[in-house]
């Protein structure tokens, strides 16, 4: 188990290395300079200009920023934001950090048992009209996007109903909408798929025998059915974590919360590429290691997935 | 999951319109993305006005007879834009699906069926796609490549394309072993005849339910970059980017906000209630429903 | 330090919050859309940061409302004839936001700070460029401007190398020269050292920025305790925090404030005026040659329904612009024609020049940022149906579109330029005078150029603005550009809130806010 674990950490190490080839690649290959943003439309100070490009090093050739930039990103320097003057990436992303992994964790912890509770009802009434109601429900809840939901909802709620805050962070109140928008469509997903995988269940030979045993239907639920459904479905919250991080580009776009979705659409129209890459950087070492904790905790529980094959 | 349960479970028509006629999200899906291709097709056809058509001094228009729906910020006619913005959702979506089923189809077989050096090559690349959060890498490939359609397609396929080759090479991994396929390597068949003759067909029926699934997440996903502003551009509609127009005046007049969503809305679901049909009867897994 | 952004920002800044909001002198709140890039009055150079900075740094002269200049950290200047010398003297009883006064010596430091090579000086060393000295400062020879003599600790005389009859009315953020001795080199990130009405308190990355009522400014202690400046990003969650009392006064982009302003709710807490901001469409004659005939020109101006684009793309929130200046800007011209909008007149120019109804016309792209994506649509939709002329639209980059802007590289745009100080030069000199690096449809006149070279040296107000309407006049019988309305500044105020509005610069004067 733990060499399992640890084989799939190293394994992280090249794509990570790759993520970083790519982002910096990306960020330089994008059209819009960044010491245009630094001056402004008012200024065509030539002098001053060449002072920026050389103060950030962007008049050295591509490879030997890419060298630069690596061996910060060793030792835990990711260099300077082009847009805040003299402010460290590390920093500017300081705060963003403590807020968008709590915003997609919440959402996650919402979406799981609300999902799960949905998907079973729906499973055990199948063909019913509760069944179907809720199917039409959850299909809307992923087709219906979610910053048209979050502009309708903040201004229902807070600004004709005055119910809750219209954005910011730092309060429950203020978390309710985002986190209830951003938990609708992975909700509705997991909903879907235990819906699936309990009626594959419940057919099952095992199932059958419980209930020709005469065991109560509500303990053959519980203790069998159940838990079987939850094991596939631990695969899917990776796909649903990155889908919430992405979510939180636009939630914290337009909830205003200082996270680092909403840093990442600044930084990336303002051409910051330091905080750009650190953002995308931190994204995808969270969901790589997401998934990576999915995979060992999959073995565990399920033993009969052999670990380490493909 | 077994070999046998890959045997596509539709081998003919009759077997698969009984099926389809009890599938009551096969049916509705199907009328509503049959009912959104059609006026994508005929969208120069029947949207009442030119898309671009500015009229400054009748701008936000209340619905009228004249303009159903009413006018957005330049007087333009908003349901003639909701059409054409049918076109260019679609346009967006079966690009994207067009090229990501090549490429993912061609890249996943060869991976799946010679195996080695190729296939670690392959299966690289798509787990470095992988790490990155979807989305995310889509804003940062449109950011590089400035707004506009083809750039939504492009870095809407580089997203999406892994997880086509993904299913494939599992799918002819699965098959690699079946006895026709060794038969076939037998008799000295080539690769490539392989390839498009036994295999191909059998993984057809899982690579559809997948695609029509995938519909509905492409096209949300351009509504939302050109809700970012990095997607479609001006004068030409998208919905996400008429939403986020629209949300200027919510207030006031919401008409434009709340048709480009309910459009959006409703081609997502039908896209997705069609891909589930699909899936129902093309997938034998699931017996039920 | 780092602690003292975060850990403390956060932790004590809440406190702090807590602590003043018992005070009985209410916080005013108000929106900025983005984290200014620098509070340091050295390195300023962009429009959020100046949002923020003009209530904390002052100049020798201020500028009112209407344009008008003021005394502020000086009380008076004389100049000699030719605009070589100037002489301030200074407002004595001035106080840093240290606590220390304010004297010569501060003025001379402002000016060797912006002028040291590494300091990665913005906007304001701009204005330093004619000072004697200031080439040898800047390539390091020397340690001292030259060109500054501090006569007493209340005058300052400022040497030119070549004249410059504007420099008093240069909007300088003077700052108090004992500030690194007593914070250090990241002062900027504790204090501010200014002397304006209002100081630097925290600044919350991403979250807001908060400056403190400075008790002791010489103009009176302000009304309010403070100002908390907002940072919100998207237009429309500002105007939804404005309804749900989050903000007093909200600031509002262009698209959204065009919808606000007829409405009839918001009738009574609209505060709008017109910007001090020229607006124009480039046409680049090296890029596409049609441009070159001035009747092609006249007919791109004939082709646009101004009255219609005033009231339809911006609500009636616009002025006519016939010129290149704007009213309450020093040298304005009230008696130029105006200009109109006749679609056949228009036809005819296009055919005598050899394209009737556009044939021949090569087609073009019309090349804006987003934020005028709207416009664009309309412009080309315009120019197709008046002149039947195949018009595209190209949203680019911001940051690129300037690059390619001052490379002469966009043939077809319709762009603005703001006021830095309130004088018809900054308009003239920089957007229409061929050698300026701003001049980016490149339209060049030798004519109009010497008129504007003869106006610098004159340091005679009345005959200098004669000189501008001269050269405004050239600019517009060559069709050099067809100007495009002036727009507004638009912001919504609670109706509890008084005595702040909106001025052709920005924000006005926070002093005498009172909330009820």
């Amino acid at each position: 188990m733990l060499s399992y674990a640890l084989r799939r950490l190293l394994g992280l190490v090249p794509v990570l290395m790759a993520v970083v080839v790519l982002t910096f690649a990306t960020n330089h290959l994008t059209p819009g300079d960044p010491v245009g943003v630094m001056l402004g439309d008012q200024s065509a100070n030539k002098v001053l200009e060449a002072k920026l490009r050389s103060e950030y090093g962007l008049d050295q050739p591509i490879w030997r920023q890419f060298v630069k930039y690596v061996s910060g990103l060793a030792v835990g320097d990711l260099g300077l934001s082009y847009r805040i003057v003299g402010a460290k990436v590390t920093d500017v992303i300081g705060d963003g950090l403590k807020i968008s992994p709590v915003l997609a964790l919440a959402a996650t912890a919402i979406a799981v048992p609300l999902g799960l509770v949905v998907g079973v009802f729906a499973a055990l009434r199948r063909n019913t009209l509760a069944d179907t109601g809720v199917i039409l429900a959850l299909t809307m809840g992923i087709s219906i996007p979610n910053f048209a939901m979050a502009a309708y909802l903040m201004y229902l709620f807070a600004v004709k109903l005055a119910w809750l805050p219209v954005a910011g962070w730092g309060s429950i109140a203020q978390a309710v909408m985002p986190v209830g928008i951003l938990a609708i469509a992975p909700a509705a997903y997991i909903a879907r798929l235990s819906r699936t995988y309990m009626l594959e269940v419940l057919q099952q030979d095992y199932i059958r025998t419980a209930r020709a045993k005469g065991l109560r239907e509500r303990l053959v639920i519980y203790r069998h059915a159940l838990r079987n459904t939850l094991v596939p479905l631990l695969t899917t919250i990776g796909i649903i974590f990155g889908g919430l991080l992405s979510g939180t580009f636009v939630i914290e776009t337009v909830f205003n919360i200082p996270g680092l979705g909403r840093l990442a659409i600044q930084s990336i129209f303002a051409r910051d590429y330091p905080v750009t890459m650190a953002i995308v950087l931190l994204f995808t070492c969270f969901y790589s290691l997401i998934n990576l904790i999915i995979d060992v905790l999959y073995g565990v529980i399920d033993p009969r997935i052999r670990l380490g094959t493909r | 999951m077994s070999a046998t349960a890959l045997e596509p479970a539709v081998r003919t028509k009759s077997d698969f319109w009984p099926k389809f006629r009890r599938n009551r999200n096969a049916i509705a899906g199907s009328i509503i993305v049959a009912f959104v291709v059609l006026v994508a097709i005929f969208a120069r056809v029947i949207a009442p006005y030119e898309y671009d058509e500015t009229d400054i001094l009748f701008t936000w228009a209340h619905p009228s007879a004249e303009h159903l729906l009413g006018t957005d910020a330049l007087g333009r006619d908003i349901l003639s834009r909701l059409i054409v913005g049918a076109q260019v959702s679609l346009t967006v979506a079966f690009a994207v699906l067009g090229i990501t089923l090549t490429i993912g189809i061609t890249l996943g077989m060869i991976a799946g069926y010679f195996g080695g050096r190729l296939d670690a090559a392959i299966m690289r690349t798509v787990d470095i796609i992988f790490a990155f959060p979807e989305i995310i890498f889509a804003i940062l490939l449109a950011s590089i490549m400035g707004p506009g359609i083809l750039t939504v397609i492009v870095s809407l396929s580089v997203v999406w394309w892994p997880g086509i080759a993904r299913l494939t090479r599992s799918l002819v991994l699965q098959l690699r072993t079946e006895l026709y396929v060794d038969a076939a390597i037998a008799s000295g068949t080539p690769p490539f005849t392989i390839l498009l003759r036994h295999l191909l067909p059998n993984i057809v029926a899982p690579l559809i339910v997948r695609a029509s699934i995938g519909v509905g997440f492409i096209i949300m996903a351009e509504a939302t970059l050109s809700f970012l502003g990095i997607g479609v551009q001006e004068p030409r509609p998208s919905w996400g980017g008429m939403i986020r127009d629209g949300i200027v005046s919510l207030r006031t007049e919401p008409y434009l906000a709340l048709s480009a969503s309910t459009a959006l809305g409703l081609t997502i679901i039908g896209f997705n209630l069609f891909g589930d049909g699909l899936r129902d009867i093309l997938d034998p897994r699931i017996k039920d429903r | 330090m780092r602690k003292s952004w975060y850990g403390i920002g956060l932790a004590v800044g809440a406190l702090m919050a807590a602590v003043s909001a018992a005070n009985a002198q209410p916080v005013f709140k108000t929106n900025i859309i983005a984290d200014p890039a620098m509070l340091d009055p050295i390195t300023y150079s962009e429009i959020i940061a100046g949002r923020i900075m003009d209530k904390v740094y002052e100049g020798f002269s201020a500028n009112t409302a209407e344009g008008k200049i003021v005394p502020a950290l000086a009380t008076e200047w004389k100049g000699n004839e030719n605009g070589t010398v100037w002489r301030f003297t200074l407002r004595k009883g001035v106080k840093f936001h240290s606590g220390r006064e304010f004297t010569a010596k501060d003025v001379k430091y402002t000016f060797e700070q912006l002028l040291t090579p590494g300091n990665k000086a913005g906007l304001n060393s701009d204005y330093l460029v004619s000072v004697a000295g200031t080439k040898e400062m800047k390539g390091g020879s020397a340690k001292e401007l030259a060109g500054v003599k501090i006569i007493d600790p209340h005058t300052i005389e400022v040497n030119f190398a070549t004249p410059d009859v504007l420099f008093p009315i240069y909007p300088f953020y003077l700052m108090d020269s004992g500030v690194v001795a007593e914070h250090g080199p990241d002062w900027v990130t504790k204090v501010s050292s200014g002397t304006g009405p209002f100081k630097f308190n925290s600044w919350r990355r991403g979250v807001e920025v908060k400056i403190d009522a400075h008790k002791d400014y010489w103009g009176g202690a302000p009304t309010i305790g403070g100002v908390q400046f907002l940072i919100v990003p998207a237009g429309d969650t500002a105007l939804s925090m404005y309804e749900a009392n989050e903000l007093h006064f909200a600031l509002l982009p262009d698209n959204l404030a065009r919808r606000l302003i007829n409405d009839a709710k918001y009738k009574d807490q609209i505060v709008q005026s017109p910007r001090a901001q020229i607006n124009y469409m480039g046409m680049n004659q090296n890029l596409y040659a049609p441009f070159k005939d001035k009747r092609v020109r006249e007919a791109v101006s004939l082709a646009l329904d101004r009255p219609a684009m005033m009231k339809g793309l911006w609500g009636g929130a616009a002025l006519p612009l016939n010129g290149q200046v704007t009213p309450g800007v020093a040298g304005y011209s009230a008696g130029l024609p105006e200009l109109k909008y006749d679609p056949a007149r228009a036809k005819q120019l296009l055919a005598e020049a050899g394209y009737p109804d556009g044939k021949g016309l090569p087609p073009i792209e019309i090349q804006s940022t987003e934020p005028s994506k709207d416009e664009l649509a309309y412009y080309a939709n315009q120019f197709k149906r008046v002149l039947g002329w195949d018009v595209t639209v190209k949203v680019a980059e911001r940051a690129t579109h300037i690059r390619q802007m001052n490379a002469g590289e966009v043939a077809f745009f319709p762009w603005g330029w703001t006021a830095g100080y309130p004088d018809a030069m900054y308009f003239l000199s920089q957007v229409w005078y061929s050698k300026s690096p701003y001049n980016r449809s490149r339209w060049s006149n030798a004519e109009f150029d010497k008129v504007i070279d003869k106006a610098r040296t004159t340091s005679n107000a009345d005959e200098r603005y004669k000189l501008y309407n001269e050269a405004e006049k050239i600019l517009m019988a060559d069709w050099g550009t067809a100007p495009l309305p002036i727009l507004s500044n638009i912001a919504l105020r609670k109706p509890n809130v008084k005595n702040v509005t909106m001025t052709p610069f920005g924000y006005s004067e926070f002093n005498k806010i009172t909330i009820n």
